[in-house]
Parts: C-alpha cells; structure tokens; sequence
C-alpha cells in the first residue's frame, strides 16, 4: 500500500498526523478499539463501569495482552503513557483529549508541578480507574485514539527519541513494526503474541509514494495491492468509477465557509442567512469529482444528532429578501469582501463556484484570497478575514468533536461567534448519559449553528477513493478513515 | 595546490555564517510557524512546545543557541519529525541524493561531451541538426514531464524497467535519466560551442597539416581545449545534482534529500531549512575549489595562485 509520506513519528504519544495513525492504529491497541460500526468495543480493557453519573471510569484489562517483548500489560502501562501525555515536559500537542481528567489541565499547564493527582490511576495490575472532572460522554472513544494507547515507559526511558526505530520499538497490536527507511518504506509482519490470535496477513508494505500519478501506475503493474486519495487523482478516480475495484467512502470531514461575524457585513444575522440560502451544494460533487456528499448541517449524516432538516435549503429567492431587509436591496452597497482560502486546486474550485453563485443569486461580489497553507492557518488563527474557506475532520465518531468547534471558549472557532445558548446546550451534552437525549441536544444546536445563526455555510463532506485488487480480501472501510489491516487476508 | 584548498576552507568558514545568517533570519520573518495546523492548539500546550524546542527564547539567544550547536556539527532536531535530529535525516537521505546525483553527472557528461563534440565536427549538417533539436528539447521540457513520458514508456507500455521506487539497481535506471537530462542537453550545448571556437584556432590548423588525423586532432588537442568551460559548470552542477531534484525524487519516490528543500520549508521546520541551505552552499564551495583544481589540468597556462 501506499501512505503516501513519512510518518512524522510512531511515537503516539507526540504525533498528531494521520499518516503516522494509519501506521500505528495497526502496531498498537488501546483500552477500547472500533468495532465495524465504529462504536468502542473491548480491546485491552474486557470491560469497563461508568459509575458516579459518568465521572468515574474503571477498565478491567485482559490478562493475557503481551508486548511483544514478552511482557504482560498492566494497568500502570496506561497511567504512566497518560501522565506523558500530560507532562508538559513532553510536549504533546494532543495532551488537551484528556483535559476532561481531574487535574489534566492543571498538570499540563504547570499549575501543579506533579502528576500524582491527575485522576488516572492503576489500582492493580488489572485495574485502571479514570476520574474526570465532569462527566464526558465522548471520553470513551478516546481510549480507542491513539494518544492514548499504553507505553513502555522503561523503553522510552533507555533509548529516548530513538525508541520509535524497529530494533527498539515495543508494541501489543497485531503487527510489528519490522523495518523502517525513512522517506521511503515501512514494513510490518504478523505479531504471533498478539492476544487476539497472530493475524493471517503476514507482512505490510507501506511505500511512501508522493506523486498520484506514480503510486496509481504502481497499482495499475501491481506494485501495490491497495490505494486511496493519496495515490488517486480525480482523473483516475473517474476512469475507475465502474471499476469493481473501486470503493468510494463519506469521511467524518465535513468542509464550510466561515464568516468573522465581529466584522462587518457579517455581524449581520440577515446577511450570513441570506448567504447560507443562496448557495446551491448540489453542485460539489460535480466539480470536485469524487462523490462528494453536499451537506448542508455541520453534523454529518453518520452521526447522532444528525436531521436533515437541521441545515438551511437553497432558496435563493429568500436569500435575497433576507439581503434587502439587512439593506442591501439587489446586493446595492454591498461591500466587495474576502473570501481566505488555503492556495490547493480543491479549494480553489470550491471557492470560485461559489463566488460565481453569491454573484449570481446575490448580486454580491466576493474577492479570492489564496495563501500557502501556513501562512493560511496564521491569518486564520490571528485575525480572520470576512470569509474564509475551512473544513474539519472527526477525531472520534462523536457528534462532539464537530459541535465543539463552534462554542465561545474553542480556539479553532474563527468565526469569533459566541451563543451562550449553543453553549449551553453543548454543554448539556457533553455530560448527559442518556444517548437519545443527548443527540436530540446536538440536534437542536445544530439546527442553531446552520440555520438560526449561520456562522458558516457547511458545503460538503469529503469522500475517500479506493481501489483494491480483487486478491486483498476482508478490507473494511470507516468514515473516520483508519484502515486495520488484522482481518485482511491475501489470495 | 594545497595553498589554495586552505584558503577556500578558511573562506567557506565566513561564507557558511552568512548563509546560516541570513537563512536563520529568513524563516523566522516568514508568517506561520512550525506549529500553526489545522487544529489550533491551547496556548498551554503551545507553550509546552516551545519550551521543549527553546522557542519562548529571545530570537537573539535562539540564534546564538543554534550557532553554538552548529559549531559542533550539530544541525539541530526536526520538529516535523518529532523522533528525529536534523543530522539523523540527512545522513539517510544525503547518500542516496548523491548516488542519484552521481549517475546522472556521470550520464550527462559522457553522452553530453560527445554529442556536443559530434555536432560540431558535423556543423550544419544532419546529425548536428539532431543533437542539437535533442538538446533544445532537453533543456526546454521539465523534468517531471521527461519522467512522466519514460515512465509510461518504458515503465508501463514496455514494462521494460521498474516504473518507480528505489529497491534496486534496475530500480535507479529511470530517476537517473530524468535527472541528467537536462544537464546533458547544457553539456552537449556548451561543448558544441567550445569545441567549435576551438577548431578555428591556428594551432589546430597546424595540427591537421602536420598530417594528424581528424579523430587524433579533436580527441588529443580540440576536446581537451574545449572542456574548461564544460568544467566551469560542472561546479554548481554537481552541487545541483548531488544534493537531490525534488521533482525527480517526488515522482519516482526516491528517498533523497531534494524534497527537504521544499518540504522544509512547508513545513516550517526551521532547523531542517538552515541544514539544507548550508549544506548546498559547502556543496557548491567545495565543487568549485574542484573545479578550479581541474582548471590546471586541462590549461597549464592557468595557475592557481592566479
């Protein structure tokens, strides 16, 4: 298979990047893992109680979960990789998934110099109790997440930085990590202590192949077995829509327009309503080519909370009645705006479509910025243009990690919008245990986000292509894009 | 000889400082950092991180910081890769660029140097019309197209060699073409020029009436006249070749160190940039102190202390 790059680093308890998951979420496993329907099923941990209202956690783990040294696994293997993770000294840019636990943030920070009183704690052997400061229904598919998958800490303490590299390396999932040349290839075998029984595929090839079109002729002499977005340029995902080989998923990445709603036009609800109607998502799928999914709600239709009604409908009529009664009659004396993108041949379609249809619906004119992408994220993150073109991936199949964007105190919000009553009602979320009433909460601030207030215009969801010879058996794909190799097999 | 490798060496000292300067200057007055991503991170955890990196130092100490480092041949940690030093990437990547480099230096200037030479002994006629219709599309045509078309060629539609990847000799056919041809197509231009300057020189008359063949007049006397210019570009050349062609590398999936001069950049990743840029600047000094010792080879009327 081809992922495309080097993974930054297989150290998971510093690596942020789906490259370097892809490589580790088949090296190691966690307390839960995803079953098919990417709900937390029992890895390490057989089982687990939720007790005081949701904030307290306590993991059983498996008896017979070895290292691949040999070693069994014990409780204490999660607390020290947790208190790591939390340790400021390490750096972690994913330390804040576990600022639900007691005392996390306060750790990370430095506002208490020791992590003994972090709310993680091996009671045994066999025994992991996690203690949060409030209750957090999302926090169980964050032990299925990398970052918190368990360590050696005696490993990372004898080779520091190098304890990533194949010789050094300890790991308890399916495969090991058997070779590694930089730049250039990973190769993983079979692991025979693995608990859930030594897997069938024996050996992973992962090229890091850059170029689409080189990766694809790599498929096409059969080189590679498996390719997906990284290997697959639109043309080709066009000649091989009929294939039999082709599969197309709907990732949990959904892509918006967002508006600095402090500025003006956009501090007028009228306006970002008026702009939300007027754009027609059908159209998306035409122009990016790879079966994207238009998407109107912020919440994909995967997820619970998720109503179809909870986006605005195009209606360009109502658009520009909305845009009259804020005092632009026709689009007269609307300011000419700008719209930020990151400089990418996707975006750029993306934006010029609907410049092209805020003209025509609107009458309103919309100028195209372009930077490289870091220059991109700082104009973002410091001082957000009127209108910006953004997307977001899910980190767990959880409504949460898309709403939570869009709360006042989120610093990826670049809207710089703020409703203590989506606030509210996120918060309300967050804690309840109760599944059906929970999504109905999401629901609602959903339909607040996209319909009511309109601080983005959701576009689309991205898609992931594929192809995979007809001998690779037992492949299985998830929107939120982590490919487990355990159940595939080769004929 | 020795003198003059001496003083280069004492000079590059002053001329590597400039360009790690000014390098260290320049991705700092760059906007986004190594840190800016798509998920903005808590400002206590970017605090962490540039703790860890010393980044929350003054720029002024952060400089003399990197400098004291590099002074022991340190080049410093990637923050890209989060695993490993700047000195541990390169000296994966730096051998297999120059092994790329060398065979295509080394295509360049054998078939470059003759087809150049055939041209002009054959001025105006067919054959100097096809070498240099053969060099015009070499140095016109981009390197990812080139390798593009010998991929399909000869990679796909033959199946003649291997289409990328870098397993094994066979595997470094095709990067190596693409990349030495467009320094072939410069070679053969340059040599074409020179020998035929060269050719309209007294002594070659004199040479011919003498009763030397044409073959023994151009091999011995014409082409050894004619090289010093060769041998001039040969320098940053070698520099160019060696210390990898992102192109070539991207599309052929070679692990060479030509990305880094792209992707550090991309990615910010400061330490990673200032290595890249002093190491091509040594390249260059020290092909060019080469370059001038070969000088002395091929014209004993140049002198070093000149």
């Amino acid at each position: 298979m081809n992922i495309g790059a080097e993974p930054p680093s297989l150290d998971w308890g510093v690596t942020t990047d789906s490259t370097s998951f892809d490589v580790i979420s088949n090296l190691q496993v966690g307390l839960t893992q995803y079953n098919g329907s990417l709900q937390c099923a029992p890895a390490c941990a057989e089982r687990w109680e939720v007790l005081d209202g949701g904030r307290r956690y306590v993991f059983h783990l498996r008896g017979d979960v070895l290292w691949s040294d040999g070693r069994r696994l014990k409780a204490s293997d999660f607390e020290e990789a947790w208190k790591r993770l939390l340790d400021p000294r390490t750096g972690a840019q994913y330390a804040y998934y576990l600022y639900d636990i007691e005392n996390a943030f306060a750790f990370n920070t430095g506002r208490i110099k020791s992590g003994d009183a972090v709310g993680v704690k091996a009671l045994d052997d066999r025994t992991l109790e996690v203690r949060l400061k409030r209750p957090a229904a999302y926090f169980i598919y964050l032990t299925a997440f990398c970052p918190s998958y368990p360590i050696r800490k005696d490993v990372i303490d004898r080779w520091g930085d190098r304890w990533t590299e194949p010789e050094h390396i300890v790991t308890n999932g399916p495969f090991l990590l058997k070779d590694w040349k930089h730049e250039y290839k990973i190769e993983l075998a079979a692991n025979p202590l693995y608990f859930e029984g030594e897997p069938d595929l024996k050996k992973i090839k992962m090229f890091m192949v850059a170029e689409q079109s080189t990766a694809f002729a790599l498929y096409e002499n059969d080189e590679l077995d498996y390719v997906d977005n990284r290997s697959f340029s639109t043309p080709d995902v066009e000649r091989c829509r009929s294939s039999p080989q082709y599969h197309n998923v709907p990732l949990l990445r959904n892509n918006y327009i967002g508006f600095n709603v402090t500025r003006k036009p956009f501090d007028d609800r009228r306006v970002r309503l008026a702009f939300t109607q007027a754009v027609d998502r059908r159209v998306f799928p035409a122009i990016l080519r790879r079966n994207e999914l238009p998407a109107a709600s912020w919440i994909p239709p995967q997820l619970p909370g998720y109503a179809p009604d909870s986006g605005p409908p195009y209606n360009p009529e109502r658009a520009r009645q909305l845009l009259a009664a804020a005092g632009y009659p026709a689009g007269a004396g609307f300011p000419v705006v700008e719209l930020l993108y990151p400089n990418r041949e996707d975006t750029r379609l993306v934006v010029e479509e609907i410049q092209d249809q805020l003209k025509r619906n609107l009458n309103v004119r919309i100028e195209l910025v372009a930077q490289e992408w870091k220059v991109y994220l700082e104009t973002l993150h410091r001082d957000p243009p009127p209108m910006f073109r953004n997307s977001w991936g899910a980190d767990y199949p959880d409504p949460e990690t898309f709403m939570n964007l869009f709360t006042t105190y989120n610093g990826n919000n670049s809207t710089r919008w703020s409703s203590s009553v989506y606030d509210r009602l996120i918060e309300a979320a967050e804690a309840e245990q109760d599944a059906g009433r929970r999504a109905d909460l999401y629901r609602r601030a959903d339909r607040l986000l996209c319909r009511q207030e309109a601080p983005i215009v959701c576009t689309y969801l991205s898609t992931q292509n594929l192809m995979v010879k007809p001998w690779v058996h037992g492949m299985e794909f998830n929107s939120l894009d982590i490919q487990f190799f355990k159940g595939v097999t080769v004929r | 000889m020795a003198w003059l490798v001496l003083r280069r060496a004492l000079w590059a000292i002053p001329v590597l400082w400039v360009v790690a300067t000014v390098t260290f200057i320049l991705v700092r007055v760059v906007p986004g950092g190594p840190f800016d991503a798509e998920k903005n991170l808590p400002p206590g955890i970017v605090a962490n991180i540039k703790a860890k990196y010393h980044l929350d130092r003054p720029v002024a100490e952060q400089y003399l910081l990197y400098l004291g480092r590099l002074s022991r041949g340190d080049l410093g940690v990637s923050y890209k890769y989060a695993n490993r030093t700047v000195n541990d990437i390169l000296s994966d990547a730096f051998p297999v660029s120059v092994q790329l480099g060398a065979m295509a230096l080394a295509i360049a200037v054998l078939a470059g140097v003759p087809l150049g030479t055939v041209a002009a002994v054959r001025r105006g006629r067919l054959l100097d019309f096809a070498c240099m219709t053969l060099s015009t599309v070499g140095i016109s045509v981009p390197s990812f197209l080139v390798g593009a078309l010998l991929i399909y060629l000869l990679g796909i539609w033959l199946k003649a060699l291997p289409v990328a990847l870098w397993e094994s000799p066979r595997h470094m056919i095709l990067p190596a073409l693409t990349l030495s041809f467009l320094p072939c197509a410069y070679v053969a231009r340059l040599t074409r020029a020179s020998v035929l300057e060269v050719m309209q020189k007294d002594w070659v008359r004199t040479a011919r009436s003498k009763g030397l063949s044409p073959a023994v007049t151009i091999v011995k006397h014409v082409l050894r006249n004619s090289l010093v210019p060769v041998v001039t570009i040969l320098g940053p050349l070698t520099a160019v070749l060696i210390t990898g062609s992102f192109t070539v590398e991207y599309i052929f999936a070679v692990p060479g160190m030509g990305r880094f001069f792209i992707t550090a950049v991309i990615n910010r990743d400061y330490d990673l940039i200032m290595a890249t840029s002093l190491i091509f600047a040594l390249i260059l000094i020290v092909s060019n102190t080469l370059v001038d010792i070969a000088y002395t080879f091929l014209d004993p009327k140049i002198r070093l202390e000149h």
